[in-house]
C-alpha cells in the first residue's frame, strides 16, 4: 500500500515536471520541469530496488546534465523578447498528440504483453558490486566503446563553442 | 504491485517527448523533450531488468546514462552557438542547409 503511494507520487511528479516541459514557454521553467522529472525518476529507480542507478541517476541527469543546461541558459541570457513566438503551441501540440497517441498505444500494448510478476529479488540486485561484476565480464566491448563515444563528444562540444567559429 | 503502472508511467513520458519534438519551435525545448524519450526508455530497460532478476539491463541503463551526458554536451554546444550566431532559438531561423531557390 505505501509503495503504491508512493509511486502515485513520483509518477505525478514526473508527468507534471515533463508537461512543464512540453507547455512553459520560458526557457528557465523548462530546466526546472526537467529537474523535477529527473528526480522523480531518480526515485522510481529506488522503487525498483536499483540502489546503484538511483545514485547514478542523481549524480549524472539531476546533477550533471540539469546542472550544464542551467549554465548554458545563463549563457545565452535571452530576453523575453528574443524567444520564440509560438502563437498556434496549443493547437500544435493537440494535433501532435493525435498523431503520437496510436504509436503509444501500441507500444503500451507491446509492453504489457510480457506474462510476468514481480519476483523476491535476489541477494545483491542492483547494488554497485554485481553491476560492476556484470559491467567488466559480459559488457566490456560496449564500455571501451563508450569511452570512444565520450571523447568524441568532448571534442566535438570544443569545436562547436569554439568563439571564431562560423556557421 | 505488478509492473503495469510502470510501463504507462514510461509510455506516457516517451509520448510526451515526442510530442514536444514534434510541435515546438524552441531549440531548447526540443532538447530537453529529447532528453525525456532517452528517460522513458531507461525507465522501460530497469522495469525490464527488475522483472526477469538479470542485472544485464540495469547495465545497458548504465551505459545509456554515459550517452545522455555526452549528447548534452554536443546539444548544448551547439545551442550556444546558434544563440550567439543570430541571438535568437528559434528554429524556424536556422536554415543555412537549405538549397537556395535559384539552384533548384
Amino acid at each position: 500500500m505505501l509503495e503504491n503511494s508512493i509511486f502515485a507520487i513520483l509518477s505525478l511528479f514526473l508527468i507534471g515536471g515533463a508537461l512543464m516541459v512540453l507547455l512553459s514557454r520560458e526557457i528557465v521553467l523548462n530546466a526546472f520541469g526537467f529537474l523535477i522529472a529527473m528526480l522523480a525518476m531518480a526515485g522510481l529507480f529506488a522503487l525498483l530496488e536499483n540502489s546503484f542507478l538511483f545514485l547514478a541517476q542523481i549524480m549524472i541527469s539531476a546533477g550533471a546534465v540539469v546542472v550544464l543546461s542551467l549554465i548554458a541558459v545563463t549563457t545565452i541570457n535571452l530576453k523575453r523578447d528574443n524567444l520564440p513566438e509560438e502563437p498556434n503551441k496549443i493547437r500544435w501540440i493537440v494535433i501532435s498528440a493525435l498523431i503520437v497517441s496510436p504509436i503509444s498505444l501500441l507500444i503500451y500494448k507491446t509492453l504489457t504483453m510480457v506474462n510476468r510478476k514481480f519476483q523476491e529479488t535476489v541477494d545483491g540486485y542492483g547494488t554497485l558490486k554485481v553491476i560492476g561484476g556484470e559491467l567488466f565480464s559480459s559488457w566490456v566491448l560496449p564500455f571501451e566503446i563508450l569511452s570512444v563515444l565520450l571523447l568524441a563528444a568532448m571534442l566535438a562540444a570544443i569545436v562547436i563553442a569554439r568563439k571564431e567559429s562560423e556557421i | 504491485m505488478s509492473q503495469e503502472p510502470f510501463f504507462l508511467v514510461a509510455t506516457l513520458l516517451f509520448s510526451i517527448g515526442l510530442i514536444g519534438v514534434m510541435s515546438r519551435r524552441n531549440l531548447f525545448a526540443v532538447y530537453i523533450s529529447i532528453e525525456l524519450m532517452l528517460s522513458a526508455i531507461n525507465l522501460i530497460l530497469v522495469t525490464f531488468s527488475r522483472l526477469l532478476g538479470d542485472m544485464g539491463g540495469s547495465v545497458i541503463v548504465l551505459l545509456l546514462l554515459a550517452v545522455i551526458a555526452a549528447e548534452a554536451a554536443v546539444f548544448l554546444a551547439m545551442i550556444i552557438q546558434l544563440a550567439r550566431a543570430k541571438k535568437t532559438i528559434d528554429s524556424d531561423y536556422f536554415s543555412h542547409l537549405r538549397q537556395p531557390k535559384e539552384s533548384l
